[in-house]
C-alpha cells in the first residue's frame, strides 16, 4: 500500500476531487470472480469506431518504463518517545503478531494511440489480503480487480471514446494545469495515466484494509503507509511498513541515526502528520545487517496509529515485523525489506489479475 | 456430459474436486498424459485413478478423461535452496520458528487410461479433477465390457484403494485363460511370499468366478521349493480386513476343497519324498512313479545334447519303436530269446545280451548301431533309474496323475521340491506334455488347465542352453491358449526369463521389485515414481498389467485362505523316516484299512523288499479294495525268498578257534 507516495506525489491543486472520482469509479469495480472485460475486445471496438486510432500490441508496462518523478526529500517529524538516544536495539525476541498481509498491484500499458500525442492506456489494479492460518497463507475476502481506460479526454471526443470503450470506464488523466500550460508531451500523458492508476490502486488497497480492520481483530501487515486513510491511521490493527524512503521523516540527526541503524535496531518514535494526511506514529527499523550493502539495505519505516505508549507499541510491533524476516521473500529484488506474506499476496494478485497483455 | 450419459451412476459423483488440470507451454497436456494440482492434503498418490471433467463440449459431448497418477512433484516458491540457508543462518531448526510456511504445490502427472468420447482423441483439456468412483474405475479400465451380467467374464484380482475409493479390479477370463490372450506372469523379490500368495488367491478367485458357460478349469501346480503349496486344503486364520475383501470380491474365504497331491518316492522306495508326509495329510497324497515307457519318451530331458547325437538318437528311437512293450526277437541274441521290454530291468537285460553278442562275435555293430553307441545309450538310460530313483521304477509300474479324469475346480499339486534337478525336469516335461496331448484330444476331463510354475528364471531362462523344458514352455506360451493350457509363471527376475515367455503373458503381476531389476530395459516404460513404488510395495499389494488396462494399476489382494507353508510345516511336521513295514502299511491302508502290521511282517518275511515294493506300486496304481488278495495274486508266481518262519541256522561243524565271529 503506497498511501505515503500518493500523499507526496506532485498533484495539481485543481485536479478533480478524489471523492467525485471515487464515486465514479466504485460502480466499475470487478471482483476477481467476475470476468474482467478483455483488452482485445475493447481494442477492436476502439479501432472500429475511432478513425485514425492505431493499435499498440507490444507496449511494455509503464511501471517498467517510467521512473519516479518525485524528488527525494526530508520532512521534519515530532519525537514522541522519551528516549535518551536516537536509536536502540529492539528488546526481546522476534515474535509472530500479524494475522494477515495486504498488498496491491497495478499494471498500465499503452494499447492505442488516438492521435500522435494522445495515448490510450489500459490499467489493471488489484488489492487483496492473505490471512495466515496454521503458518500457511490463505486468501481472505474477495480480491479486488479493476480495469480502466486512462486517456486525455480533454483532447478527444470523450463521449465517443467512452462508448467505444464500454463497458470499461474511461478516466481523464489530464489536470487543468496540464491543459492550461499546453505542455502536452506524450510521455507526460503516459505518466499521468500511470499516476492515475496508482491512485486507483491506493483506493482499492484502502477499501480492502478497512474491511479487515472493521471485521477482524488481529493485526494487518500493510505493505506501505497507513496515513492516507483516516480509518486505517486510527486503527490499532493496521500496521504500515514502508519499504521506500524517497521521503525521509526526521531532522538531520534523525536521518543519520536511521541510516546508521544496525541489524535489529530502531529509531525513536516520531509523530508524522503530512499535509492532507492523518497523523501516525512512525519509526525506522533495520531488518538485516547492512554490512557490505547499501545504507538502505533492510531498512523499513513502520507506521502505527497514535497511542499513549509509543515506546511500548514500537517495541512490540518491531518484534512482529522482525519475525517476518523469514522466509526470505525471494526472488523479489526487494527481499531485504519485504515480508514473505506480502510477496505471497503479490503472487496471488498476479494470478487473480491477469496482465493486459494476456487478457 | 452427465454421469448418466456415460453410463455412470450420477449419485456416485464426488462433489468436491480433488484437483484441477494445469498445463503450461513447457509442460503441456497431451492425449496420453496430463498434469493437475491438488490441495496439500488431497488423498492422491502414485497409482491413484482420477477423472477429469472437461469444460467445453467436443462434438456435442463434454469430454471425460480417466487417468492414473504416474508421477508427483512438490516444490515451493524459493528459487534456490541457498536462500533458505541464508534466511535461517544455516540452522535448519530456525525454520520451525518462522511464522509462515512457504507456499507449496502438489503437482501430479497422470497417464490417460481412457477418454470418453474416444474420438476425436484430443489433448486432455483443462477441467476439474475428481477422485474416481467404483463406476469410474470400471470405465477407466474398460472393465465395463466384461462386467455385464450377460457376458460376464470378470475374475477379481484385488481391490484398488485410494482415499475413500475402494473398487474391485477384475481381469477378463477371456484374456487370462484364453482364447483372446492367456497366461500370467508374476514377478517379485523372494521372501515376501507375495508371488505364491497371489497365485493361490488368483486361483481361488478363478475357480469361484470362471463362468460355467466357458467350461471347466483345473490347476496343476508344481511345488518346486519349500512347503508353500503343500497345504492348499488346510484353512488359515484370516483378519477381518481380509474377510471383508473376500466378501467384497465374492470369493469364498475357504481353502481349496478339492486338492490332490502327487510326489515320487524317496530313493529307497519306501516313503513319499514330500514334506506333506504327516499322517493326517497323506490321505490325498498319491505316489508318482513312472516306468520305462513314460521316461523314454522324454529321454531328451535327461540327456544332454552331447549325449543325444544322431546315432544315439537313432538307437533310442529303435528302442522306443521296436522294443518297449513289444515282442522283440533276434535269433542272434541269447539263442533267439524273445524280449518284451517293460522296465529298466528288462532293458538292462536286453543291453547285456546285445553287448554279449558283440563281444562273442568280436563284431563292432548290431543292426547298424555301433557298439560304442550302444554302450553310451545303455549307460545313459540305465542311469536314469538311478538318477531319478523313487520316480522311475525298474519294474515298469506307473502311478500317475489322473489323466482323462481331471475334475473341474480341482488343484493337482506335483511336489518336486525335494528332487534333484534332472528328476524335476523330467516330471515337469512329461506332465506338461501329457496335459497338452490330452487337451489337444479333449480327453483330459476339463477344458482348461492352469499350470503354475515357480522359478521360471530357471526353467525358461533368457539365455543359456536351449533345453527341452524351455522349448516346451515357449510352446505353451505361444500356442497354449488355443488348447486351454495356461501358464501361470512366477519369477524373481522377469528380465531373466525368456522374452517370448513373458511377452506372451497377457497378464503381468508385480510385487515388490528389486531396484536392480527395475533398472533393466523391460521397465523403461514405467515412471521413476512408479518404479519407486514398486520397490517398496508392501506384502499383499500388486501392480497389475492386463490387456484391457492401458496403464498398470495397483491393487491389494487378501491373504490366501489357506495355511501358509511355514505354518503348515510347523502344524503338520514331516513324518520321520519310517521302517519298511510302516511305509508299506501306510501306502496300502488307504485302499484297505483292514491291513495290519502282522500281515506286513509276514509278507516281508516271505518275499524280497523289491518284489513287495513293485506290487505296492501296482496296488497304488490300481487301488484294489482287497490288498491281501492283490498281493497274493501278484506274488503267486514268485517263490518265497525266505521261509515263513525264521530259518534255523545250521550249527558249525566245528568252531575255528581263532575266529572272533564264531559262535
Amino acid at each position: 500500500m503506497r498511501l505515503a507516495r500518493r500523499e507526496t506525489a506532485t498533484l495539481a491543486p485543481n485536479r478533480l476531487p478524489p471523492q467525485g472520482r471515487l464515486s465514479e469509479r466504485s460502480s466499475q469495480i470487478h471482483e476477481s470472480r467476475d470476468r474482467v472485460p478483455s483488452v482485445r475486445s475493447v481494442l477492436r471496438t476502439v479501432l472500429a469506431q475511432i478513425e485514425g486510432a492505431r493499435a499498440v500490441l507490444d507496449a511494455a508496462p509503464l511501471e517498467r518504463a517510467t521512473f519516479d518523478t518525485e524528488p527525494p526529500r526530508a520532512v521534519d517529524a515530532e519525537p514522541v518517545e522519551n528516549a535518551t538516544s536516537l536509536s536502540a536495539p529492539v528488546s526481546g525476541a522476534p515474535t509472530t503478531g500479524f494475522g494477515a498481509f495486504l498488498d496491491g498491484r497495478q499494471e498500465t500499458r499503452v494499447f492505442a494511440w488516438l492521435t500522435p500525442i494522445a495515448p490510450l492506456v489500459i490499467g489493471t489494479v488489484s488489492a487483496g489480503i492473505q490471512r495466515r492460518e496454521g503458518r500457511r497463507m490463505h486468501s481472505w475476502g474477495p480480491t479486488v480487480v479493476e480495469r480502466r481506460v486512462y486517456a486525455p479526454l480533454a483532447l478527444l471526443d470523450a463521449a465517443r471514446l467512452r462508448r467505444a470503450c464500454d463497458p470499461l470506464p474511461v478516466v481523464e488523466t489530464l489536470t487543468q494545469d496540464d491543459v492550461a500550460s499546453g505542455s502536452l508531451h506524450p510521455t507526460l500523458l503516459q505518466e499521468r495515466a500511470r499516476q492515475s492508476a496508482m491512485r486507483d490502486r491506493e483506493l482499492a488497497e484502502q477499501r480492502v484494509a478497512e474491511s479487515w480492520c472493521q471485521e477482524q481483530a488481529s493485526p494487518l501487515f500493510v505493505d506501505g503507509g497507513i496515513a492516507g486513510s483516516e480509518r486505517l491511521s486510527a486503527s490499532p490493527q493496521a500496521i504500515g511498513v514502508v519499504k521506500s524512503h524517497r521521503t525521509f521523516y526526521g531532522d538531520a540527526d534523525g536521518m543519520l541515526a536511521a541510516l546508521s541503524l544496525r541489524n535489529g535496531e530502531r529509531t525513536r518514535v516520531v509523530r508524522i502528520a503530512p499535509r492532507g494526511r492523518s497523523p501516525v506514529h512512525s519509526w525506522y527499523l533495520r531488518l538485516r545487517d547492512p554490512e557490505g550493502h547499501d545504507v538502505l539495505w533492510g531498512l523499513v519505516r513502520v507506521e502505527v496509529a497514535e497511542s499513549d505508549d509509543p515506546a511500548g507499541r514500537a517495541e512490540l510491533v518491531s518484534r512482529w515485523v522482525m519475525a517476518e524476516r523469514v522466509p526470505l521473500a525471494v526472488p523479489d529484488v526487494r527481499w531485504d525489506r519485504m515480508a514473505y506474506g506480502v510477496r505471497s499476496v503479490e503472487q496471488a494478485l498476479g494470478a487473480a489479475a491477469p496482465s493486459a497483455r494476456q487478457a | 456430459m452427465t454421469g448418466t450419459s456415460n453410463g455412470v451412476d450420477p449419485t456416485s459423483e464426488v462433489v468436491r474436486p480433488l484437483g484441477r488440470v494445469i498445463a503450461t507451454e513447457r509442460q503441456p497436456n497431451t492425449p496420453h498424459e496430463f498434469h493437475f494440482w491438488t490441495a496439500l492434503d488431497a488423498p492422491v498418490g502414485i497409482g491413484t485413478i482420477v477423472r477429469v471433467e472437461g469444460t467445453h463440449p467436443v462434438s456435442g459431448h463434454i469430454p471425460r478423461i480417466y487417468g492414473v497418477v504416474t508421477d508427483g512433484k512438490s516444490y515451493t516458491d524459493v528459487p534456490s535452496p541457498i536462500f533458505e540457508v541464508l534466511g535461517y543462518d544455516g540452522d535448519p531448526a530456525g525454520v520451525a520458528l518462522a511464522p509462515t510456511d512457504r507456499a507449496e504445490i502438489r503437482l501430479y502427472s497422470a497417464a490417460v487410461l481412457r477418454q470418453i468420447p474416444e474420438e476425436p482423441l484430443q489433448p486432455v483439456p483443462m477441467g476439474e479433477v475428481f477422485s474416481a468412483t467404483d463406476a469410474d474405475v470400471a470405465l477407466a479400465l474398460r472393465m465395463d465390457t466384461y462386467l455385464r451380467d450377460e457376458v460376464r467374464t470378470a475374475i477379481p484380482v484385488g481391490i484398488y484403494h485410494a482415499g475413500t475409493t475402494s473398487a474391485p479390479i477384475h481381469l477378463d477370463a477371456d484374456f487370462l485363460v484364453g482364447p483372446e490372450a492367456a497366461h500370467l506372469s508374476i514377478s517379485g523379490v523372494s521372501g515376501l511370499a507375495t508371488k505364491t500368495s497371489a497365485i493361490e488367491w488368483l486361483l481361488a478367485s478363478l475357480f469361484a468366478h470362471f463362468p460355467a458357460r466357458k467350461g471347466s478349469v483345473a490347476a496343476v501346480c508344481f511345488n518346486v521349493k519349500g512347503p508353500d503349496l503343500l497345504y492348499l486344503d488346510q484353512p488359515a486364520e484370516l483378519s477381518d480386513e481380509d474377510r471383508a475383501m473376500y466378501e467384497r470380491l465374492g470369493v469364498p474365504a475357504e481353502p481349496f476343497p478339492h486338492v490332490q497331491y502327487f510326489a515320487p518316492y524317496k530313493a529307497d522306495g519306501r516313503s513319499l519324498n514330500t514334506i506333506r508326509s504327516n499322517e493326517e495329510l497323506v490321505h490325498n497324497v498319491t505316489a508318482l512313479t513312472w516306468g520305462l515307457q513314460e521316461v523314454l519318451q522324454f529321454a531328451e530331458v535327461l540327456l544332454n545334447r552331447d549325449d543325444v547325437d544322431a546315432k544315439a538318437d537313432a538307437l533310442i528311437d529303435f528302442i522306443g519303436e521296436k522294443l518297449v512293450n513289444r515282442e522283440f526277437h533276434d535269433p542272434r541274441l541269447a539263442n533267439g530269446k524273445r524280449y518284451r521290454v517293460r522296465s529298466f530291468a528288462d532293458l538292462e537285460e536286453f543291453f547285456r545280451d546285445v553287448l554279449a553278442h558283440l563281444e562273442d562275435r568280436g563284431g563292432e555293430s548290431w543292426r547298424t548301431h555301433h557298439a560304442a553307441t550302444i554302450r553310451k545309450v545303455r549307460n545313459r538310460l540305465i542311469n536314469i533309474s538311478t538318477r531319478c530313483a523313487g520316480l522311475v521304477t525298474d519294474d515298469g509300474q506307473t502311478s500317475d496323475l489322473p489323466w482323462g479324469s481331471f475334475q473341474d475346480r480341482t488343484v493337482y499339486v506335483v511336489d518336486v521340491a525335494l528332487l534333484e534337478e534332472n528328476a524335476q525336469d523330467l516330471i515337469f516335461a512329461r506332465v506338461v506334455s501329457t496335459l497338452r496331448e490330452h487337451l489337444e484330444r479333449r480327453t483330459l476331463g476339463v477344458d482348461h488347465v492352469v499350470v503354475f510354475v515357480d522359478e521360471l528364471n530357471k526353467y525358461a531362462p533368457g539365455d543359456g542352453p536351449d533345453t527341452y523344458v524351455r522349448k516346451m514352455l515357449l510352446d505353451i506360451a505361444e500356442r497354449g491358449r488355443y488348447l486351454g493350457l495356461v501358464l501361470f509363471g512366477a519369477q524373481q527376475f522377469r528380465s531373466q526369463v525368456h522374452r517370448r515367455v513373458v511377452g506372451n503373458a497377457g497378464t503381468s503381476l508385480f510385487g515388490r521389485m528389486d531396484a536392480d531389476e527395475l533398472a533393466t530395459p523391460g521397465y523403461a516404460t514405467l515412471s521413476a515414481a512408479t518404479k519407486s513404488k514398486l520397490a517398496t510395495l508392501a506384502k499383499g499389494q500388486l501392480m497389475v498389467r492386463h490387456p484391457h488396462f492401458t496403464q498398470p494399476v495397483f491393487v491389494r489382494f487378501p491373504r490366501p485362505a489357506i495355511l501358509l507353508g511355514r505354518d503348515g510345516a510347523e502344524r503338520f511336521p514331516q513324518a520321520s523316516d519310517v521302517s519298511f513295514e510302516a511305509a508299506l502299511l501306510g501306502a496300502l491302508r488307504k485302499f484297505d484299512p483292514s491291513l495290519d502290521p502282522t500281515w506286513v511282517a509276514k509278507m516281508r518275511a516271505l518275499y524280497d523288499d523289491a518284489d513287495l515294493l513293485a506290487v505296492r506300486n501296482a496296488a497304488v496304481q490300481q487301488r484294489p479294495a482287497d490288498v491281501r488278495r492283490f498281493f497274493a495274486s501278484r506274488l503267486a508266481s514268485r517263490l518265497p525268498a525266505r521261509e515263513a518262519e525264521p530259518p534255523v541256522l545250521p550249527a558249525a561243524i566245528r568252531s575255528l578257534p581263532d575266529d572272533p565271529y564264531a559262535g
